[in-house]
């Protein structure tokens, strides 16, 4: 670690893990709901346990954010951070606030919680991913303001870089978006419109630019490939992210009561959105293929490269599958959906910020590069449990949703909801056994972090060297 | 990398033989195929072994790709009936998913031409050449 200010980064990433765990556990607890009904009801309803799965994701996913944000910036900016203590004193806020509004999900009825935070004065609550309570929101933009004023002040007194500058405008991008959470107009059209400048330009627009610098900044230090090479490459990335994914949002628009022309400009864009992605996996790969040293960070490395892989088919292909407005008409909001959600947020973001804790973890614990070999074997087998898992997930999904859109929406012969239900508990099944095998590469992943620790570190092998 | 440099170890040829093969799987199916056979039959003969390599995997790939993406679909489709519920799941995943790792072979194989490597399909490739930097 070559700053100490790094070290604040160290407590987002195990908050980060953790809530992880309960993600999946809240995913599980659904999963194992949409074949036996009455499984844990009434303690935790299905849409409690929905909104706790989904919010928990969005939740850890900042933490990762936030963390490597911290550990990537005074690397990049060649400085201290501007204020170590602001970063740890508003990782306990945000920590506290998310706590206790997955208590208030769990052991308070939804309209009661509402009442309680005073959802009246300003109401934001009800909508799908923002379900938080108004002051809940508004605790998100204090900290989200102190981070940004961290962050950014630290970039811009410092050296600035491609790398940091993109992170930076990445995360801005999700604080300034965010605010769209409190817009809540009574028009069900203009609320949805508005509704994907929040969820639709985080995660196919300004995450991605996280997403993009992350990488760039791992494969950097993991590959020793010029600088000057692997930011061309981050430039193009995200010019083609943001003229994709912007106009991009036009697929959420088909059929919210938008006017007809968002099919064209929905479907042509987000028929394009796949190229960056693309672009990723061929950046990736060449990095490596060009790479000047191995680094003793396997894991790392495995990690960055799954990000690449995994994001290009679950954010690239599967989006594809579903984004073109003739076959959105049949597919929407089926079970495709949720393949297509599962995957890309598995590998565009989830790995991401495993790959860059991977990456840092080490140093934060003291070492000097990596963990020990015992760790990293440890470490890539929960890489493949949960990628191979969460490809079976996402291909018993997409079963499920073929023949739900098939059964309910284009036979002649056209079967209830709940009829077509029935008919794909077998793809439910599956699925949840393969959400058991994820769960069980996550505890592989966390048992990474204390087996090895006394051994000594893994160095690189010398390409052509014996062993 | 100089264009001269490139023409003799053969790298540019890689790499439009890898991007054809792309060309081919995601924007135009049949022209890149084309195209790329028409590449192929110029300069198999005297290319060198990387641009050799890079023309035989994507030729042999692309062929694969035609009869795992077209012909055994066709038969799913004739088989199973065009309007069997189970029909279109099987074919939707198994399109999507062969579909899927030819592209990521060819993606990968485009990054080992941009890195000068040569770089054997799986399954479906054929040997490199003798010379090969890998």
């Amino acid at each position: 670690m070559q700053y100490k200010s790094q070290a604040v980064a160290k407590p987002y990433f195990i908050a980060a893990i953790g809530l992880f765990v309960g993600q999946i556990l809240f995913g599980l607890i659904i999963g194992m709901q949409y074949v036996v009904g009455d499984f844990l009801f009434p303690e935790i309803p299905f849409n409690v346990a929905r909104m706790v799965h989904t919010n928990l994701l969005i939740v850890w996913l900042l933490f990762g954010f936030m963390g490597a944000a911290y550990y990537l910036v005074p690397e990049e900016s060649e400085r201290e951070l501007v204020s170590p203590g602001l970063a740890i004193l508003m990782f306990w806020v945000f920590l506290i606030a998310g706590a206790l509004t997955v208590l208030g999900y769990l052991l308070v009825p939804y309209s009661g919680l509402a009442e309680m935070t005073g959802n009246s004065v300003l109401p934001t609550m009800g909508r799908e991913f923002l379900e938080q309570p108004t002051i809940t929101k508004a605790g998100i933009v204090v900290v989200a303001l102190a981070f940004l004023y961290n962050v950014g002040l630290t970039i811009l007194k410092g050296r600035k870089t491609v790398v940091s500058l993109v992170l930076l405008i990445g995360l801005a991008g999700l604080a300034v978006l965010f605010l769209f959470s409190f817009y809540n107009p009574d028009n069900l059209a203009k609320d949805k419109f508005y509704w994907w400048w929040v969820v639709h330009l985080w995660v196919e627009g300004v995450w991605e630019l996280i997403l993009g610098s992350i990488l760039a900044f791992v494969l950097i230090k993991t590959t020793g490939v010029d600088r000057e090479v692997i930011e061309k490459w981050l430039y193009v990335i995200i010019a083609m992210t943001l003229i994709t994914g912007i106009i991009g949002t036009g697929h959420h628009y088909y059929w919210i009561g938008t006017p007809d022309y968002w099919q064209w400009w929905g479907s042509i864009f987000s028929a394009l959105e796949p190229i960056p992605f693309f672009m990723m996996t061929v950046f990736a790969f060449n990095m490596v293929n060009r790479r000047r040293r191995n680094h003793p960070n396997k894991a790392a490395v495995l990690w960055a490269l799954g990000t690449a892989v995994m994001a290009f088919l679950g954010a690239g292909v599967w989006g594809f599958l579903h984004t073109l407005a003739p076959v959105n008409y049949y597919t929407h909001g089926s079970q495709i959906t949720a393949a297509h959600g599962h995957m890309a947020f598995y590998g565009a973001y989830v790995m991401i910020v495993l790959t860059m804790i991977s990456y840092a973890m080490p140093m934060l614990r003291g070492r000097s590069a990596a963990n020990s070999e015992a760790s990293q074997v440890l470490e890539m087998w929960s890489f493949w449990l949960m990628t191979v898992s969460m490809v079976f997930i996402t291909l018993f999904l997409t079963g499920a949703g073929i023949l739900q859109t098939y059964l309910q929406r284009y036979s002649s012969d056209p079967l209830p909801f709940m009829v077509v239900q029935e008919k794909i508990s077998l793809f439910y099944w599956m699925r949840e056994v393969a959400g058991l095998m994820f769960l069980i590469g996550l505890v592989v992943y966390v048992a990474s972090f204390f087996v090895g620790s006394r051994q000594p570190e893994a160095t690189a092998v010398v390409e052509g060297s014996a062993a | 990398m100089s264009s001269s440099a490139k023409a003799s170890d053969g790298s540019g040829t890689a790499i439009a033989a890898e991007s054809l093969y792309l060309v081919n799987l995601l924007l135009a199916p049949g022209l890149g195929f084309l195209i790329l056979l028409a590449v192929w039959w110029r300069q198999h003969r005297r290319a060198p072994p990387l641009a050799a390599a890079h023309l035989a995997q994507t030729l042999s790939g692309s062929v694969w790709a035609g009869v795992l993406l077209v012909v055994v679909n066709a038969f799913i489709v004739l088989l199973g009936g065009y309007h069997g519920a189970h029909v279109w799941v099987i074919v939707i995943l198994y399109f999507t998913f062969c579909h899927s790792m030819l592209v990521l072979f060819g993606a990968y194989g485009l990054s080992k031409a941009m890195a000068g490597q040569c770089w054997r399909y799986p399954l479906i490739g054929r040997p490199l050449p003798a010379g090969c930097p890998k």
